[in-house]
């Protein structure tokens, strides 16, 4: 009887401590969660999902950035996600060289590119290049911490990054080019 | 340094994430290369369309309520998956359900957000049949109809040429204070479009907000708040978000 107060006790505290540390990072999960699962029904689910995990991991998290660890988590319950709707067939590991595109001679900007443009592109590019953009344009996060954020080494951070760049420049280079005509 | 090598480097060091040596180095090349300097412009012309165009999206409101709802109960301790693995309430649909929700969602709310308060004007005027307290598709007629109403004049566009005629406005209340709604039509749908002064609190970020069906998107340009509402497609509220934004000064 007694433990059981007692461990109700130590829930609650954990519940709120939890709930102070990680529910202020709402939006974030959720932006990144929108980004790579392109609708707004599986972002929801994702970003519920990476919730209670982070909740059932909250023990093991001791200081430091909130919003990084949770986004960690988010983008592993995405990429999780984006497995099975692919019919549970593995992903191959990525290859930027097959993304990469060929070098375009027109090196220019479309500077009056428009929203839409700007989100479509976006939205279609390979998710490894989306999600380096989302997290370091969009959400701020520096080199360092999307590098423990994605598991990768911040030398791929770097060129992947400057890559998926180079591709939505050349895809709104592209789309703007096929609009005017 | 090569321009290959400058090429590499670009990124970083606009970013910011390049150590001193290697900065200068890139500085040294840039002095000396007409075509790197060329590139590192472009580039941060684009970063700079992505922070401004890309939207953040913003959670809805419900979210929240059911996180900490499933935070309450003992199987939070066993994450399993939602509507993608699971058939679940999750899988609701449909306006009818998506409408229920939305009007348990605005009475359950204790405060709602600028975002909810939106729609829920959007839905009143469309249910009471009063989307507009003057009708017409002309500019000059539905601007002057609000001298005197408010303490501000509104810019009233016409996006009549790129599929969203005006048809009319009216006043409405949103952010604890009465503003002007100008109502737009995409096909059969329609889009109100909320503008008030940002006065001294914080201008808005760019942010898509999707709800029940409804999306909001709103903005702020010179000292003016801007905010549409409508169950109208993303790409749609997106492409008509950027029309008044560019129409206006
Ligand atoms: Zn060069």
């Amino acid at each position: 009887m007694m433990e059981e107060l007692y461990g109700n006790r130590t829930d609650a505290a954990m519940r709120q401590r939890f709930e102070e540390a990680l529910l202020p990072h709402l939006d974030a999960a959720y932006n990144l969660a929108r980004w790579l699962m392109h609708n707004p029904q599986d972002a929801e689910d994702c970003v519920q999902e990476a919730y209670l995990r982070a909740y059932k991991a909250f023990p093991r998290f001791r200081q430091g950035d909130g919003r990084a660890w949770l986004t960690a988590i988010v983008r592993n319950v995405c990429y999780t996600a984006i497995k099975r709707l692919r019919g549970r067939k593995e992903m191959e590991p990525f290859d930027e060289e097959l993304h990469f595109p060929t070098p375009n001679p027109s090196t220019e900007t479309p500077r009056e590119a428009d929203a839409e443009a700007v989100q479509l592109m976006l939205m279609n590019l390979a998710p490894e290049f989306r999600e380096l953009i989302v997290l370091h344009d969009l959400e701020g996060f520096s080199y360092k911490e999307i590098a423990a954020i994605a598991g990768i080494p911040i030398g791929t951070v770097m060129s992947r990054l400057s890559r998926g760049r180079e591709k939505l420049r050349a895809d709104l280079a592209a789309f703007s080019k096929d609009s005017n005509i | 340094m090569t321009c290959e090598r400058a090429e590499r480097l670009l990124d970083a060091y606009m970013d910011g994430e390049l150590d001193l040596p290697g900065s200068l180095e890139v500085e040294e090349h840039l002095r000396d290369c007409d075509r790197c300097q060329q590139r590192l412009e472009e580039r941060r012309a684009l970063v700079g369309a992505i922070r401004e165009k890309a939207p953040c999206f913003e959670a809805p409101g419900y979210i929240m309520t059911r996180i900490r709802a499933r935070l309450g109960e003992s199987s939070a301790s066993k994450p399993g998956w939602l509507r993608l693995f699971q058939p679940a309430w999750a899988s609701l649909s449909g306006a009818l359900a998506a409408f229920a929700i939305a009007m348990l969602y605005f009475l359950g709310a204790p405060r709602p957000g600028l975002n909810e308060e939106a729609v829920a004007d959007h839905v009143r005027s469309l249910q009471a049949g009063h989307l507009m307290d003057v009708a017409s598709t002309d500019q000059h007629t539905v601007k002057p109809w609000f001298a005197g109403k408010l303490d501000y004049s509104p810019q009233v566009v016409d996006l009549a040429s790129a599929g969203f005629p005006l048809i009319g406005g009216r006043l409405d209340v949103l952010d604890r204070r009465p503003v002007a709604a100008i109502v737009y039509q995409r096909r059969k749908h329609y889009i109100n479009l909320f503008i008030w002064p940002a006065g001294e609190g914080a201008s808005l970020s760019r942010t898509l907000h999707e709800e029940h069906g409804y999306r909001t998107l709103r903005w702020s340009k010179a000292g003016m708040n801007y905010l549409a509402v409508s169950d109208v497609q993303e790409a749609d509220l997106v492409n008509f978000a950027g029309l008044v934004k560019a129409h206006t000064d």
